[in-house]
């Protein structure tokens, strides 16, 4: 309660002090909840990279089709437990994705059973996943599916017509059997349809002229191959490197190269981020180290009076750092309580479908709370200490 | 209490200031001090070093048999806790906390606190101050907050109070009835109480003068007229 009085006594200086952790602490919450946001979509990308291996065309093919028979081929080497062919389409071709946080709009077709080798599982949250046999079946992740409001039964139509469309452009019309649950990450922005729905988006893809001398069910885009299990990212290179050696015409992406690159951009971003607030803070702190100053020259005769009824040095440098620490948790916790009302309104805002900008997490809440109480710590130690090895005579006497 | 050949020596440049130089005597429990001088004849740096607020340079300084000047800092302000009761001439009372807080700020720096409230209750009623207990300190007269520091060096029931001009911030009248309370206190709980004055009426009412000249004992003299009114 005294310590509220003694925070109280300069109300101004207090709330300027507090002000100046409270912007530092809000510029670190908002901007560690976008380094936050991007980490949930980079985590997803090495969380799914890290159990497969990629599979493409080899570099300097232009397009990306490959022999399914390559499937067999690729199950053929040491290591490799199955293997899917995947076929992935723009659900919105002609839309201009300028800078975004999130991932675009996608088709993804493909093997549903591939869902239980994945270690990126998805789960829904109304209707059911695909059926393996079915067509004319999609399943739409949560952020696409508020974009286009659909709910179980309804029917999309995908790709979506550009507005500019051109006369042989093809779309079909498919059921919604099924709506993800949220994962923060890649399969939000997607709609799962099957292998036999890809190849008929694949075929429509194809140039007019050469679109019905292609045999589509022998296509795939892409391969994505598993291991068994628990197999570790250096094994999945190797698994890798042996199907470069073994099966030609397709070029297998070492998971580590892939997972490292998710890696640095993630790190990179959070690094600017934070270091932004950590000056902002900083800054707050200095506030407070001025302001602990100020309230010890102030107090001199208080602290003279306290030592002479018995407060010890530590009792003094204690109740001095309690102070500090104090401002520092009330502006942390006014900071961070503004910081989570900002992005709560600002996710609220966000056009429906489009990937939300903020993730206030356990792990930011935790370090910015604990930063501010730390921060208004540390800075209180130097003043503290000062008051604390007043004279008591001097200080008692003091004018 | 005894003193023994007690010194304080400070240095100033290369000059010796000799404020305290060699100061022997004995002061008994119960007795009513008071401690009169000249200004810069030591007094206050006798009261600081009896206060264990100082080191001396040299010389004894025993409490209770226990020798002070040996002590390392903490068993000092635990014995300034737990032993001496402070009365200052500015009162120093805390402006953020009001009367009752005041009276029981040792406490915070005490081993015994159980009862702490009670006491500081029945102090704040022998200096007559009950209806003032939510009071802040600048809603009060100058001789209502020496009384609220009275009380408040008393909370831990010391063996010794000290106090450094007190009547020196009030007037003839308040100064004469804070006498009176710090003989009725004296007499009552049996305290040791020292006061460092420069009112020869003051002095006049206490047990026992001792006079200060440059740092040393000029007089120590047995008052005969020291009786509760």
């Amino acid at each position: 309660m005294e310590l509220l009085r003694n925070i109280g006594r300069r109300k101004l200086r207090s709330a300027l002090t507090i002000s100046g952790i409270v912007i530092g602490v809000l510029a670190l919450t908002t901007m560690g909840a976008i380094a936050e946001n991007f980490n949930a979509l980079l985590d997803g990308g090495v969380k799914y990279f890290s159990s497969n291996v990629q599979v493409g065309p080899p570099d300097g093919q232009s397009a990306s089709l490959l022999p399914i028979a390559k499937i067999d081929e690729i199950k053929q080497v040491e290591g490799v437990a199955t293997a899917f062919p995947s076929y992935t389409f723009t659900a919105k071709p002609g839309a201009v994705q300028a800078v975004s946080f999130g991932f675009p709009d996608l088709i993804i077709a493909g093997d549903p059973a591939e869902n239980d080798w994945s270690v990126l599982k998805t789960t829904v949250a109304q209707g059911h996943l695909l059926d393996p046999s079915s067509t004319g079946h999609v399943v739409l992740g949560s952020t696409i599916d508020k974009e286009f409001k659909k709910k179980v039964g309804d029917t999309i139509d995908l790709p979506v017509r550009p507005s500019d469309a051109k006369p042989d452009f093809v779309n079909h019309t498919f059921t919604v059997v099924g709506i993800l649950n949220p994962t923060l990450t890649a399969p939000d922005t997607f709609a799962y349809m099957t292998t036999a729905d890809g190849q008929m988006l694949l075929k429509d893809s194809l140039p007019i002229s050469i679109r019905n001398q292609v045999d589509v069910s022998q296509i795939t885009e892409a391969i994505d191959v598993y291991a068994k299990p628990g197999t570790s990212i250096s094994g999945l290179d190797s698994i890798a490197d042996r199907i470069n050696g073994q099966v030609s015409g397709v070029k297998a992406t070492r998971p580590s190269v892939i997972v490292n690159s998710f890696k640095s951009g993630g790190a990179i971003f959070t690094a600017i981020t934070t270091a932004a607030a950590l000056l902002a803070l900083v800054i707050g702190g200095l506030s407070v180290v001025n302001t602990m100053f100020m309230a010890v020259a102030e107090r001199v005769r208080e602290i003279g009076l306290k030592k002479a009824v018995g407060a010890t040095t530590r009792n003094i440098m204690g109740e001095f750092l309690l102070e500090a620490t104090l401002i520092g948790a009330i502006g942390g916790l006014i900071g961070y309580g503004l910081g989570v009302i900002i992005t709560v309104v600002a996710n609220a805002l966000t056009a429906p479908g489009t990937s939300t900008l903020f993730l206030i997490t356990l792990r930011l809440s935790l370090f910015a709370l604990g930063f501010a109480v730390a921060l208004g710590a540390v800075a209180g130690i130097l003043p503290a200490f000062r008051a604390a090895r007043l004279d008591p005579v001097t200080a008692l006497r003091n004018e | 209490m005894r003193l023994v050949d007690l010194r304080k020596h400070y240095k100033r440049g290369s000059e010796i200031i000799r404020a305290l130089d060699g100061v022997t005597l004995d002061i008994d429990k119960g007795e009513f001090v008071a401690v009169v001088g000249r200004s810069g004849s030591g007094k206050t740096t006798m009261l600081d070093l009896i206060g264990l607020l100082l080191r001396p340079t040299s010389g004894l300084l025993l409490i209770d048999d226990i020798d002070t000047t040996k002590l390392p800092d903490r068993e000092l302000a635990h014995m300034r806790a737990q032993k001496v009761g402070f009365v200052f001439q500015e009162y120093n009372l805390l402006s953020g906390l009001n009367v009752l807080e005041n009276v029981m700020l040792p406490l915070r720096y005490s081993t015994t606190r159980a009862g702490g409230r009670e006491r500081a209750l029945e102090l704040l009623e022998r200096v007559d101050l009950t209806d003032r207990i939510k009071h802040r300190p600048s809603e009060l007269s100058g001789g209502q907050q020496q009384r609220v520091a009275i009380a408040r060096s008393m909370i831990n029931t010391p063996s010794l109070i000290l106090l450094d001009e007190p009547t020196g911030a009030v007037d003839t009248e308040t100064a004469e009835q804070l006498v009176m309370l710090l003989r009725r206190l004296n007499k009552e709980d049996q305290v040791t109480i020292v006061v460092v004055t420069h009112d020869l009426d003051i002095a006049a009412q206490t047990s026992r003068n001792i006079r200060l000249k440059d740092g040393k004992v000029l007089a120590d003299e047995r008052v005969g007229s020291a009786s509760v009114a």
